[in-house]
């Protein structure tokens, strides 16, 4: 049996989540693997010894965090970095654009129904300094990015990986699953996600919304442009803007805007918003988007 | 002195810990429960385009996330002053019952119900949904199948089953087909079947438990939740608050939150302690979720889950026991599938007004700057775990300038503390503590099936991790960072 531990580092448990969320299929699953460790789901208290694959999910933002991935790393075969978070930092890195104590200002001294406070002052938490991805800190023998991962995913890796096997994982954006058509229209305005009535058959950067599929890596169907909303990059970004040290996030959506709509790139990037949220919103603690000459994150994140 | 600890409580969403301080005659001179994780979402949503926080706050918990999809939502509807059309209003309340459905029945199923069906003094290894997948296979797949339920309608209404992002200010981006509505439906009905068996499971199990369920976790509370009339409503309505003896105390609107809901901050903690603030901490203490809800309501007006209430009331009243968190969270998993019937028999769900739109230009950051306007939304919503306020403030291009999340655990917070530290005095005596007891400790904070990710969200640091040791007169002699 090949023993499988989880592990929620900074995080939501969505992840975890979406591994129970393989429903019956989990069931199979077990037949050929063991979960020996699992918090959210089971009690044992100590991370045992011998595990074959541990999936560590959620970003690292304390020294426990780090602890815990550190043991983790040393107790297991193969460690998996599962998740948004656990690869880039994810949503949680957006702490970065401002300062731990204007975080814990927000929440003790200067908050509308808190009566103000000193901080639990009697501990000092060793806090990071910033958000970190998993392999900031330790070896990762696999990146699983996705928010969570699709449980299709999720499946197709797992089995292969309990079968000593090279799972074989899709690599395209976002853009390849996307239904939308993608063409050519003139225009001058850059639209809030909220502005206007877009059209369902049409890509949204074609009609003026920020869209992050093309940069975007694309396991998870292109859910949210066949909903009717833009990508918000929650996959991560796309092999190519990973691989390409001029290739960014920010620059890839403005040079494809700029295409479709023959406005100038510095017209587009005039008009883009909150840069923070909307552009950059899953990767801000990721050292691998940061470093890139072309990217934004340096200027946006206060350090 | 001796300390005692149980780390990481388990099978509950998020990192926490117990602590009880022995003193040196063998008796408990205190404990607590600890909350261990903290990330910083209030605060990192400033500056946000507050369209994007339906999308950011679901990742404020990956159970409850809809919840929170939806509070978030609401909020912007308000701030945009938008009126959600009756379709989109049917289809939130829809996406919300498949929470529903996932939520209570991961954790009646996979977290609280090992504790009851395999007991609390039963081997650890085992004692989770596997061993019950071993042990009792038809009960556990019946667990699998409920939830597989809810997350299927979250995910055909919401999008996605994990942080859907079709709810947006105004309404919803996309509809569904008569085919998923028929689809659903089905689905839907399963559901009630398959509760129904799990209905039949537990209903013994809280007979067998009874002592269990008058011992553990004491605690006398006024509760918290939203109501229309009396009715059971999770979608939307106003909050009632009721007192020990369940005469209601105040009712109010969204908006109106901060004249009635105040936070505590205790040096021992960083996961802050909500109270009613008319009455003070800690006489205001209240909770809120599935056992404040049904002692709140009057009526559920579904047949299969309003014969449970019936019968459920007749027999605890106005409940205080914690481990009745159980039956209260199993009864409104019956609600939630009998109501996602009615709602998907009726066809106005797959009618196609979504979403209203802004009637004008939105203002530019820059236009905003020059602008003294500010705008505000508060959308407060019956998470599956209780009471969620998101209260956004915005300047006049509605980019946030202030967040404030009032979430559902917090408010069960001091009373799981309260509950844990009165259920150790009574029952630990001496240094030497049984797995199984400890085990019971735990099973306190289970009850109130605690969101921990949710309940962190508000701070950027590290845990809490500190035990403090008091003397027989109550002074503070030492602290240990763990």
């Amino acid at each position: 049996m090949v023993k499988i531990a989880l592990e929620a580092l900074a995080s939501c448990s969505g992840c975890e989540i979406s591994i129970l969320d393989l429903h019956e299929d989990l069931v199979k699953l077990l037949d050929q693997a063991e979960i020996v460790y699992a918090p959210i789901i089971m009690d044992v208290k100590e991370v045992p010894e011998d595990i074959d694959i541990a999936i560590v999910s959620g970003s690292v933002r304390n020294a426990e965090n780090k602890e815990r991935l550190e043991e983790l790393r040393e107790k297991s075969k193969y460690l998996i970095a599962y998740g948004t978070c656990a690869c880039y930092g994810g949503i949680t890195g957006m702490a970065d654009l401002y300062t731990s104590e204007e975080v814990t200002s927000r929440t003790y001294t200067d908050n509308p129904s808190t009566e103000p406070a000193e901080l639990p002052n009697e501990v000092v938490p060793e806090l990071l300094s910033i958000v970190h991805p998993a392999a900031d800190f330790t070896f990762i023998d696999g990146f699983i990015p996705g928010c969570p991962p699709k449980e299709q995913l999720t499946h197709d890796i797992l089995i292969p990986l309990i079968n000593d096997e090279a799972p074989d994982v899709p690599k395209k954006s976002v853009c390849a699953d996307c239904q939308r058509e993608m063409e050519h229209v003139e225009f001058d305005k850059i639209h809030r996600r909220i502005e206007g009535d877009p059209d369902p058959g049409k890509c949204f950067l074609s009609q003026g919304y920020v869209c992050l599929g093309s940069v975007t890596l694309g396991r998870c169907g292109a859910l949210c442009t066949s909903a009717g909303i833009p990508c918000h990059g929650c996959g991560g970004p796309a092999l190519d803007v990973l691989r390409e040290p001029s290739h960014d996030i920010y620059n890839g959506v403005i040079k494809r805007i700029s295409h479709l709509s023959k406005m100038p790139e510095k017209d587009v990037e005039k008009q883009l918003y909150d840069i923070g949220h909307v552009i950059y919103g899953f990767v801000i603690g990721s050292t691998t988007m940061e470093d890139k000459q072309v990217s934004l994150i340096p200027q946006l994140v206060k350090k | 002195m001796k300390n005692i600890e149980i780390s990481p409580v388990s099978r509950i969403e998020g990192h926490a810990k117990i602590t009880v301080q022995v003193d040196d005659s063998g008796n408990v001179a205190d404990a607590h429960f600890h909350v261990m994780e903290i990330r910083g979402f209030e605060k990192f949503l400033e500056g946000a385009a507050v369209e994007e926080a339906p999308r950011i706050t679901p990742r404020i918990c990956g159970i409850c996330q809809t919840a929170h999809h939806l509070a978030a939502a609401k909020a912007t509807d308000m701030v945009f002053g938008l009126e959600v059309p009756e379709t989109a209003k049917k289809l939130r309340e829809l996406m919300l019952l498949g929470q529903y459905i996932h939520s209570h029945s991961l954790h009646f199923y996979f977290l609280g119900a090992p504790d009851l069906v395999l007991g609390p003094e039963s081997d650890p290894a085992l004692r989770n949904v596997v061993g019950i997948l071993k042990s009792n296979p038809d009960l556990a797949m019946m667990a699998i199948k409920t939830r597989k339920i809810g997350q299927m309608i979250t995910g055909v209404v919401g999008g996605k089953p994990i942080s859907p992002v079709t709810a947006i200010p105004g309404g919803q981006s996309r509809g569904i087909t008569s085919e998923q509505q028929a689809d659903l439906l089905a689905q839907s009905k399963e559901a009630i079947t398959l509760i129904e068996q799990g209905v039949e499971v537990a209903k013994p199990l809280f007979e067998q438990y009874a002592e269990a369920i008058q011992s553990l976790g004491p605690v006398e509370s006024h509760f918290g939740g939203i109501t229309k009339g009396g009715t059971i409503e999770f979608y939307d309505g106003p909050a009632k608050i009721i007192d020990k003896s369940g005469n209601q105390v105040y009712e109010f609107a969204a908006a109106d939150y901060l004249d009635y809901i105040e936070e505590k901050v205790q040096p021992w903690s960083y996961l802050k302690f909500p109270y009613l603030k008319q009455i003070g901490f800690p006489d205001g203490n209240y909770r809120v979720g599935p056992l404040a809800r049904l002692n709140v309501i009057d009526t559920i007006p579904t047949e299969k889950a309003g014969a449970l209430y019936g019968e459920y009331k007749d027999k605890y009243g106005v409940a205080q026991n914690a481990l009745l968190y159980h039956y209260a969270r199993l009864i409104e998993l019956m609600y939630a599938a009998e109501r996602a019937v009615q709602l998907l028999e009726d066809d106005s769900i797959t009618g196609t007004d979504l979403r209203q739109h802004l009637s004008e230009p939105l203002m530019t950051k820059d236009e905003a700057k020059e602008s003294s306007e500010t705008r505000r939304g508060v959308g407060m919503i019956e998470a599956t775990r209780g009471i969620l306020i998101h209260d956004y403030e915005t300047d006049a291009a509605g980019f946030i300038n202030r967040a404030n999340l009032i979430v559902s655990t917090g408010q069960n917070n001091l009373s799981m503390d309260i509950g844990v530290r009165e259920t150790a005095k009574q029952m630990i005596h001496g240094e030497d503590v049984a797995e199984g007891l400890k085990n019971q400790l735990e099973m306190i904070v289970r009850a109130y099936d605690p969101c921990l990710s949710c309940a962190t969200h508000a701070i950027d640091g590290s845990s809490p991790l500190e035990v403090d040791i008091y003397d027989s007169e109550g002074q503070l002699l030492k602290k240990h960072l763990l």
